[in-house]
């Protein structure tokens, strides 16, 4: 073998200044994630001016792209169209990274302070999602939360102006615990990621689970970023249970899933979770697309209309990729926008968010059935949720949509619109 | 619980000798150069994208054998053009240069092969596990750890027995005196980086087969690599092998009793090494 004498080193520089600089070079490795600015576009004197504050880097780039082309198309339409009260509207987009809330609060600050944006749009991070939402309130800027899933963002943290296109983490629990219960077994598993979004999924599941008379066998929490879950899996294993739930989303869920297969853990128990989605299917190879899910949106959807043009318009954008649920939120959010000006006829935060309280959304826009709404007293978007009765197919081509609109937020919201008293 | 602590210091080696590949790289290059590369991890991930998108041309094992050889020709023209005009100066400059090409890479990757993860597809009979009992030594993974040690073979004989090996050994202990007994120190650490960057190319590959193939993959795997080098003790590359096993059993340990601190833990023993025995594990006396 090598032996350490052999290998021993100097150089121009004096030794001692070589460790510190390693050790500050690891301090700086730290900040990394803060030190990413990102384009600005063009600054127009008297346009409508909506602020996206969502991850461009890190776990959860893909998904972060996906929501940004969404807006994008929604922008063209909208100005199209003539603009929100007849002006112009413009994006101004922040990468908000994919796990730091310092860096999302403070370009939320910058976008809302400096940028002076009509709207704010952001996070997919949960963690994030309820950060900005701190700030936007204080500020009293009309945000929307794209997809940012936990509880609390229209539930126990909610605000008058805080509002949200995806769903909770309880409905997605909700939608499936049943399922997964009667089908697969009473022993659950779970490998969740550690910060809100993980938090919540697993309550909800958990209280599924305590409701149905099942039992926990374990959970373990990943930190967000993990990239080897072998130590996880063994212990999952290890408790020989009926079913594994994986909670994680975007890379992460990636990692974890190619290392389930490659272990042949799906072959021993049930593989499931809450959210899945089609940026993650498509990183996988497609021996490791499996288990069982909740899918929010899909692009295939019989008898709905408008939304054949919408993903032709998408996949013209993206060099033929179909839209993912990702892309109809960054849609659906800006739209949003646009609409509760329009109604509110003005760009007031206050009269929109009362125009928007209860607003349904007009079927261009919805691209599912049922007419979802925003619901009154949390600012919650009341869709459907399709979940694939089998295995998440290589593409799942049949999702039954259940047309529950199941879940409530645990805690419900009690915030009042300033003047709405 | 024995079962499974024993699994996990099993799977902790293999995780281990994967890191020790990566961090033997950055080794290399730190102690010739006295370079800390924080691209190194950029590399690491063009050196997956590379592979990925021969794959269809080349097979498997043509992108194994290829990409790593064109990573450390990209490594060899940054050093060139980049990284040599900081050699004189403290060693801050060139921290500074590559922390910024680690940007550039990832951000490079984002932009040519974009955000989304890619499904890079591994043999199916490398798939498997051996035994339904070690159902996580799969048939991917003993490659892996095979291959790795071929690796660290194959850099000891060079090291060892050619004559570019022990004038890059020479040239670590004193350059000058190298440099004045007529060997040319510029094309000596330019061939010690391509050397390094071909490590970091090879761990890509790999890496891509058991993970996902994402931007971030580099970024992510590089923190445990520098870990390794520190515990196991600079200037020494059996340190650093050494190293990277141990933060490999220590995270997968963590796991068993404490998941949360997986992370965590291998920071909090570089500070223990750091506090205990600043030169670490095989780190030589007063070299550093």
């Amino acid at each position: 073998m090598l032996r350490g004498k052999e290998t021993v080193n100097t150089s121009e520089n004096s030794r001692g200044m070589r460790r510190r600089a390693l050790l500050k070079a690891g301090a700086a490795a730290g900040l990394l994630p803060l030190a990413r600015p990102f384009v600005v576009s063009a600054w127009a004197e008297d346009t409508v001016k909506i602020g996206l504050d969502n991850p461009l880097t890190g776990v959860y780039a893909a998904l972060g792209k996906n929501e940004l082309i969404g807006c994008q198309l929604a922008l063209e339409q909208i100005n199209a169209k003539g603009g929100i009260l007849g002006r112009q509207v413009e994006l101004l987009v922040e990468d908000s990274t994919s796990g730091d809330a310092g860096t999302a609060v403070q370009k939320a600050r910058k976008l809302i302070e400096r940028d002076n944006v009509n709207f704010l749009l952001g996070n997919i991070n949960s963690a994030l999602a309820v950060a900005i939402a701190q700030v936007s309130n204080e500020k009293g800027v009309f945000h929307i939360v794209p997809g940012g899933h936990t509880d609390p963002v229209t539930g126990k943290d909610c605000h008058w102006n805080v509002f949200r296109v995806c769903n909770t983490t309880r409905m997605e629990t909700n939608s499936i615990s049943q399922v997964l219960f009667d089908k697969f077994g009473k022993k659950w598993y779970f490998l969740t990621p550690d910060y809100a979004f993980g938090h919540t999924l697993q309550e909800g599941f958990e209280a599924g689970l305590k409701k149905l008379g099942g039992t926990e066998l374990g959970a373990d929490l990943t930190p967000l970023g993990t990239t080897d879950f072998s130590p996880y899996l063994i212990k999952a294993q290890a408790a020989s249970p009926d079913v594994i739930i994986f909670l994680q989303a975007g890379d992460d869920a990636v990692n974890a899933l190619k290392q389930a297969v490659q272990f042949g853990l799906d072959k021993k128990f049930h593989i499931a979770g809450a959210q899945q989605e089609l940026e993650v299917l498509e990183g996988l190879p497609p021996e490791a697309r499996i288990g069982n899910w909740v899918f929010e949106w899909y692009w295939k959807q019989p008898g709905v209309a408008h939304l054949d043009e919408f993903v032709a318009a998408i996949r013209k954008t993206s060099g033929g990729k179909v839209p993912t649920a990702r892309t109809w939120f960054g849609f659906t959010s800006t739209w949003s926008c646009a609409l509760a000006a329009e109604a509110a006829k003005s760009l007031e935060p206050v009269k929109m968010a009362k125009a928007m309280q209860g607003l349904k959304l007009p079927p261009e826009v919805a691209l599912m059935p049922n007419d979802p709404f925003y619901r009154e007293g949390d600012n919650q978007l009341m869709p459907t949720l399709g979940m694939p009765s089998q295995r998440a197919s290589r593409t799942p081509k049949t999702c039954s949509w259940s047309t529950s609109r199941s879940g409530a937020s645990t805690r419900r919201c009690r915030s009042r619109t300033p003047g709405a008293r | 619980m024995t079962q499974l602590v024993l699994f996990n210091i099993f799977n902790g080696l293999i995780i281990g000798a994967f890191y020790a590949l990566m961090a033997l790289g950055l080794s290399l290059i730190l102690n010739l150069s006295g370079v800390i590369n924080f691209a190194h991890g950029g590399f690491l991930a063009i050196g997956a994208y590379i592979a990925y998108s021969l794959i269809p041309y080349v097979g498997f094992w043509g992108g194994l054998l290829l990409a790593p050889f064109l990573t450390a020709a990209i490594g060899i023209a940054v050093e060139r053009v980049l990284i040599r005009r900081l050699y004189g100066r403290d060693p801050l400059y060139s921290l500074l240069l590559t922390f910024g090409l680690a940007f550039i890479f990832e951000d490079g990757t984002r932009y040519i092969w974009g955000a989304q993860s890619l499904p890079y597809q591994i043999p199916s009979w490398l798939q498997t596990s051996l035994s339904s009992e070690l159902f996580f030594v799969t048939g991917y993974r003993v490659f892996m750890v095979l291959l790795v040690g071929v690796a660290v073979g194959a850099l000891f004989v060079i090291l060892n027995h050619t004559r570019l090996g022990i004038r890059i050994r020479a040239g670590t202990l004193d350059l000058e005196t190298v440099s004045v007994l007529g060997v040319n120190v510029r094309i000596l650490r330019n061939l010690n980086f391509g050397l390094g960057i071909y490590l970091a190319g090879l761990a890509g590959v790999l890496a891509a087969g058991m993970l996902g193939l994402q931007p971030t993959i580099g970024s992510s795997l590089l923190m445990p690599s520098f870990v390794a080098i520190i515990v196991g003790g600079l200037g020494s590359l059996p340190g650093t092998l050494l190293g990277g096993l141990l933060i490999g059993v220590a995270s997968g340990l963590t796991t068993v009793f404490f998941p949360s601190a997986s992370e965590a833990v291998i920071y909090v023993m570089m500070g223990l090494v750091l506090l205990i025995r600043p030169r670490g594990l095989l780190g030589e006396e007063g070299r550093f």
